[in-house]
């Protein structure tokens, strides 16, 4: 025990005469989190809680415009542009502006839309009245065919593009429905007239099932939705994290080359306690680092107007996670120090297979949209089950025993790692 | 002090065998020197000694104990010095010596004796919490020194621990060699300065093409090759021809 103390504080030691090395260790992975979750936040607000300007021209001036008009804005995503420069936007005007790329959406209500639905729905009520036996009827004519136009601009995503056109047509298809039901419901209740019992609520009868969210987490009382900082803070730290296989793999080459390495393995029966202490160092290290970027996650993040990182209830659960992906970080660290002989050799391959390794993790991007065959791909790197769990921790309300799998997994690659470190090291004897 | 029986060393890719049948003694508690030009074999023999590498065939003995099946407790009795400085250059004197005996299982009080006596006697103590790297060649080759010297072994393997220093340093190692020795520790030493060899050791071993060419006292390997240096013994037996 008193080696593996007398290691840790010697890798201590090492460490701290290099400032700027610990600097950097400290402050590139946090630069790198920060800028990302910057970066990436427009495009995660996009599909959030980005207002949708919709330039809204209203030819018609009729009821059911004007209620499609009011339900749209009742809707936070949209916010409808009904003049510009104090002049009541036209058609062309519209069109010329979402042409120009100026505005995303623009939505033409012709003359004749409430006029059309009105007579649609008298012609509804009127029907299903005569069947009924109401009496009377209600003005009716023939239809005529009229169309909501909508311009979109062409670099708009599909997804996006098909989003706005359902919110329009469920509108539409809702008012539609209710004047129908409006109107049916005025003829059955003039026949009923003489009876003096409640109307018939047809509407209200009509909705009879609804939709309502409800949290898949267990726990009830967190209920997270993915956004830039809770997609970003935990994928890059853990991607810094690994990076400190960089100063372990120096760290053991500069002693073999150095003759350092020779000393320790003449000390009688220190080298696995020796490797204890730099490991045990290193893990540390590698936690301090990450807990680090959940506390910017957390505190750093609302200053620069982005969401703060949640980080679930499971603080028992987190640690032990963290610890078991620092070690597995550390024994790549040993891995890649022991394979290579030279600094020029580990380093670049040390650093470019961590970018690998996080690009087919899901670090970069969420591992459900690669092709089916770098998700697969994806169970071979052991950032994908690291970001596994810490994602299951975060945003799923998990705790140990649903991560348990992916820390055992991890650990499985950190007994290789170990191995392969350990009979580099004989053959090199041989 | 050592046995060394029938050695051989082929390492992997390599042209030549490093070892090809070496077989030497060197008598307990004395000052031994392993000498030979480069690419003899010296290194290699000292990396098997110390449990670095691994034979190929043969066997070796140090302070009785064989190097393959018993190296741990050969650890416990024997220093090694490396030719390279095996000290952390970013630390101080004080802080590498202080963790390479704390390793050695030294206690506190002991650890802090042996480091303020052996910086004393090698000169070092003004220099104690200066870091290594700023230390001249002279300074970090008794630093070097000092390190494998903690644990006070009964036995002390030396690989050229007088290359590249300044005269005075190189005159104050060999003295404290001699009189470490007196204490009735033993020392094996390779060195590519043949009139040290001669001035400090009582036996010596010249070695080339991973066999031994000869192998006694140095006053009587001069008599023998009727030689007045035993640079003129080296060079009668390894010829003069330049090594690689």
């Amino acid at each position: 025990m008193r080696k593996i103390l007398a290691t840790f504080i010697n890798e201590s030691r090492l460490f701290a005469k290099d400032l700027a090395g610990m600097a950097l260790l400290f402050l590139m992975p946090l630069a790198l989190t920060v800028l990302m979750a910057l970066i990436q936040d427009a495009p995660f607000r996009e599909y959030q809680d980005i207002r949708f300007e919709i330039l809204w021209v209203d030819e018609d001036g009729g009821k059911m415009a004007r209620q499609l008009g009011a339900e749209l804005e009742a809707i936070p995503q949209f916010v409808l542009i009904r003049t510009l420069n104090d002049q009541l936007l036209t058609a062309d005007k519209a069109q010329e502006l979402v042409h120009k790329g100026s505005y995303k959406l623009a939505v033409i209500v012709p003359q004749g839309v409430s006029a059309e639905v009105a007579n649609s729905a008298n012609q509804v009520a009127n029907e299903l009245g005569a069947k009924l036996g109401a009496p009377g009827k209600l003005p009716q004519r023939e239809s005529r065919k009229v169309a909501l136009e909508i311009y979109f601009d062409p670099v708009i995503k599909q997804a996006m593009k098909l989003s706005l056109l359902n919110a329009l047509e469920k509108q539409v298809t809702r008012i539609q429905a209710e004047i129908i039901l409006a109107r049916l419901e005025n003829r059955l209740d003039e026949q009923a007239a003489d009876s003096s019992g409640p109307g018939l609520r047809l509407q209200e009868k009509l909705q009879a099932v609804q939709l309502r969210e409800i949290s898949s987490g267990q726990n009830k009382t967190t209920q997270l939705t993915t956004n830039s900082v809770q997609h970003n803070v935990p994928a890059w730290a853990l991607f810094g994290l690994f990076f400190i296989i960089i100063p372990i793999a120096g760290n053991f080459i500069r002693e073999r080359e150095d003759g350092s390495l020779m000393r320790i393995k003449m000390i009688p029966g220190s080298s696995f306690t020796i490797l204890l202490g730099k490991l045990g160092f290193y893990i540390v290290l590698g936690m301090l680092q990450f807990f680090i970027m959940l506390a910017a996650g957390a505190l750093l993040m609302p200053l620069l107007g982005l969401d703060s990182l949640q980080i679930g209830n499971a603080i028992g659960s987190l640690f032990l996670t963290v610890l078991v992906v620092a070690a597995t970080a550390t024994a790549y660290g040993v891995l890649i120090g022991s394979v290579f002989q030279t600094p020029n050799q580990a380093l670049p391959f040390g650093a470019i297979s961590i970018v690998i390794l996080s690009a087919i993790g899901g670090i970069w991007v969420p591992v459900e949209i690669l092709p089916a065959g770098l998700q697969q791909l994806a169970k071979l790197s052991p950032l994908h089950w690291a970001l596994d769990a810490i994602n299951e921790l975060f945003l799923r309300s998990g705790f140990i025993l649903t991560v348990w799998k992916q820390l055992i997994i991890l650990l499985v690659f950190a007994l290789l790692f170990f191995l392969i470190a350990g009979i580099t090291e004989s053959r090199r004897r041989r | 002090m050592l046995q060394i029986q029938q050695l051989e060393k082929t390492y992997k890719n390599a042209a030549e065998p490093s070892l090809q049948g070496l077989s030497l003694q060197f008598s307990d508690k004395s000052i031994a020197g392993l000498l030979g030009p480069n690419g003899a074999g010296k290194t290699t023999t000292i990396s098997i000694l110390c449990g670095l590498v691994k034979a190929d065939a043969g066997k070796a003995f140090l302070l009785g104990m064989d190097v393959e099946k018993e190296r741990e407790a050969i650890k416990r009795r024997i220093g090694v010095v490396p030719q390279s400085i095996a000290l952390y250059p970013t630390l101080t004197a004080m802080e590498n010596l202080q963790y390479i005996g704390m390793l050695y299982g030294l206690g506190s009080s002991l650890l802090k004796e042996r480091i303020n006596q052996y910086l004393q006697l090698f000169g070092l103590e003004k220099s104690a919490h200066k870091a290594i790297r700023y230390y001249s060649g002279g300074m970090k080759r008794r630093a070097n020194i000092i390190a494998s010297l903690l644990h006070e072994p009964e036995l002390l393997i030396l690989d050229e621990p007088t290359a590249g220093v300044d005269v005075q340093s190189r005159n104050m190692i060999l003295q404290f060699l001699t009189e470490y020795n007196k204490l009735g520790h033993g020392i094996i030493y390779t060195s590519h300065l043949l009139e040290e060899a001669q001035q400090l050791c009582d036996e010596i071993a010249i070695i080339d093409h991973g066999r031994l060419v000869v192998q006694g006292k140095p006053v009587e390997l001069m008599q023998e090759q009727q030689a007045q240096s035993l640079e003129q013994v080296f060079l009668q037996l390894t010829g003069s021809s330049l090594r690689d």
